[in-house]
């Protein structure tokens, strides 16, 4: 109990306490008395050790609070001097990059590998090819959901034929979304099946688009700039004459690899 | 194998969870075990030439190997995100106060401390969240903390010490020389520390 009074260097309690000790082992006749002895004898090292080692670093007396006032300081604290935070014994205020910046010094010093991401699947960057056909619609530009796409559409998976049939729900899926925040502008094709990073991509996309046409889930027209532009078909209303004027009509698209850049 | 091996650490290391061998063996080498150690050579060197990372075992009864930085250390900003810095800055911190008091710390003695930092192991922080449980359960999984309980103490005491990968990734004369720069002193002015750090490789 009495561990810290036993820890300060310049008592002696350790020592008498294991006199003590050793005075009464000598009575000591049960297995039980004996234990508690060895037990004794346990803490009394520890106990021991710890002196030893507070006796260590009291040569070089080391100041932990100066150290935490200077920590503050590098910190950035503003120490306002005011009359009623004298109950709090934590005066000042520690701005909310004070964390960070103690952090970009602490970086310095420790040898800590870069943790490792995988680039692809994370399509924060404006693609630069797109860029030309965005300007030409007068439209505002729905940037940043489309970038999400080449990102979702990545993954294959099994086989083919599921995978087809999944990919070409996702589109549709992805399409409908676009139409339930903007509704009344449909999306230029070519912002929709473009992959800036891949010709092969593209050239699925627009593979997979050719179902949706196919099944009147969605259609493509040519807007004002005589640019095709696709919007998905609503479920209700006019049913008779979509899936007529989907019927019968046979576009190609050709697009090579050097019109695709 | 060499090169899945290379991807297959640097995937673990983004937890900085010490990686075991019986992983490496199970998920990568599978047939070629005979290859192994010539696989993990292979793997190593590629670390090193590509990334300028270091395969360091921490210990040699488990093998368990973590990555560590080998590049000198460049002026340029260290390319981590705000979180990873903030949490290392408190890493540094704990292993200063660690190493100035004589390597080895009471957890009373080091939470004392954090709290003139405003940093409380029962109040959610700002920054950091459940301090506690990035002290006591991240830092130590990371093997940057080693806590170990203090026997026949009631209630319970530990002692907080360097973990293995604390000891690999910085030095005692890194820490000494930051402290004495936050404080505006000569690493020499604490003079055991100092030769305690000189004499550490």
């Amino acid at each position: 109990e009495n561990r810290e009074a036993m820890l300060n260097s310049r008592s002696n309690r350790l020592t008498e306490a294991l006199e003590e000790a050793n005075a009464l082992f000598d009575g000591v006749c049960r297995a039980r008395e004996a234990a508690l002895d060895a037990q004794f004898l346990v803490l009394a090292s520890n106990i021991g050790k710890e002196k030893a080692s507070e006796l260590h670093s009291e040569m070089s007396a080391f100041d932990s609070t100066a150290f935490a006032e200077d920590l503050l300081t590098f910190m950035g604290i503003n120490r306002i001097e005011e009359a009623d935070d004298s109950e709090d014994d934590q005066s000042g205020f520690l701005p909310r990059d004070a964390w960070k910046k103690m952090g970009e010094e602490a970086v310095k010093y420790f040898k800590r590998a870069p943790v490792f991401h995988y680039m692809l699947g994370s399509f924060k960057s404006e693609p630069t090819v797109p860029k030309q056909r965005i300007e030409r619609q007068k439209k505002a530009s729905r940037g940043k959901a489309e970038q999400a796409m080449p990102a979702q559409l990545k993954k294959m998976e099994e086989s083919h034929q599921e995978a087809t049939e999944k990919e070409v729900e996702r589109i549709l899926g992805i399409l409908q979304t676009h139409f339930e925040n903007d509704p009344d502008t449909p999306i230029s094709f070519f912002d929709f099946v473009i992959d800036p990073n891949s010709f092969a991509r593209t050239v699925e996309n627009m593979f997979h688009v050719s179902f949706l046409i196919r099944d009147g889930l969605a259609r493509i027209k040519l807007d004002e700039d005589e640019l095709p532009v696709i919007e998905p078909t609503k479920p209700s209303g006019g049913g008779e004459e979509e899936s007529r004027a989907g019927a019968r009509n046979q576009v190609i698209i050709r697009l090579d690899q050097r019109e695709w850049k | 194998q060499v090169s899945e091996l290379v991807q297959f650490l640097l995937l673990k290391d983004q937890k900085k969870i010490p990686i075991k061998r019986a992983d490496m063996l199970k998920t990568v080498i599978r047939e070629y075990r005979d290859a192994y150690s010539e696989i993990v050579n292979k793997a190593g060197k590629t670390l090193q030439e590509v990334f300028g990372l270091q395969l360091v075992e921490i210990d040699s009864k488990r093998h368990t190997y973590i990555l560590i930085n080998n590049e000198p250390r460049a002026e340029s900003k260290y390319l981590c995100r705000d979180k990873e810095k903030e949490k290392m800055g408190l890493l540094l911190i704990i292993l200063s106060f660690i190493f100035m008091k004589g390597n080895s710390v009471k957890d009373s003695a080091l939470w004392e401390f954090l709290h003139l930092l405003r940093v409380y192991p029962g109040k959610e922080h700002q920054v950091f969240g459940d301090v506690r449980k990035l002290v006591t359960e991240e830092f130590v999984r990371q093997k940057y903390l080693e806590i170990t309980p203090i026997p026949l103490t009631d209630p319970p005491e530990f002692k907080y010490q360097w973990g293995p990968r604390a000891e690999k990734e910085i030095s005692k004369k890194d820490v000494l020389n930051a402290v004495a720069k936050i404080q505006g002193k000569d690493p020499t002015f604490w003079a055991s520390q100092y030769s305690e750090a000189q004499a550490t490789r």
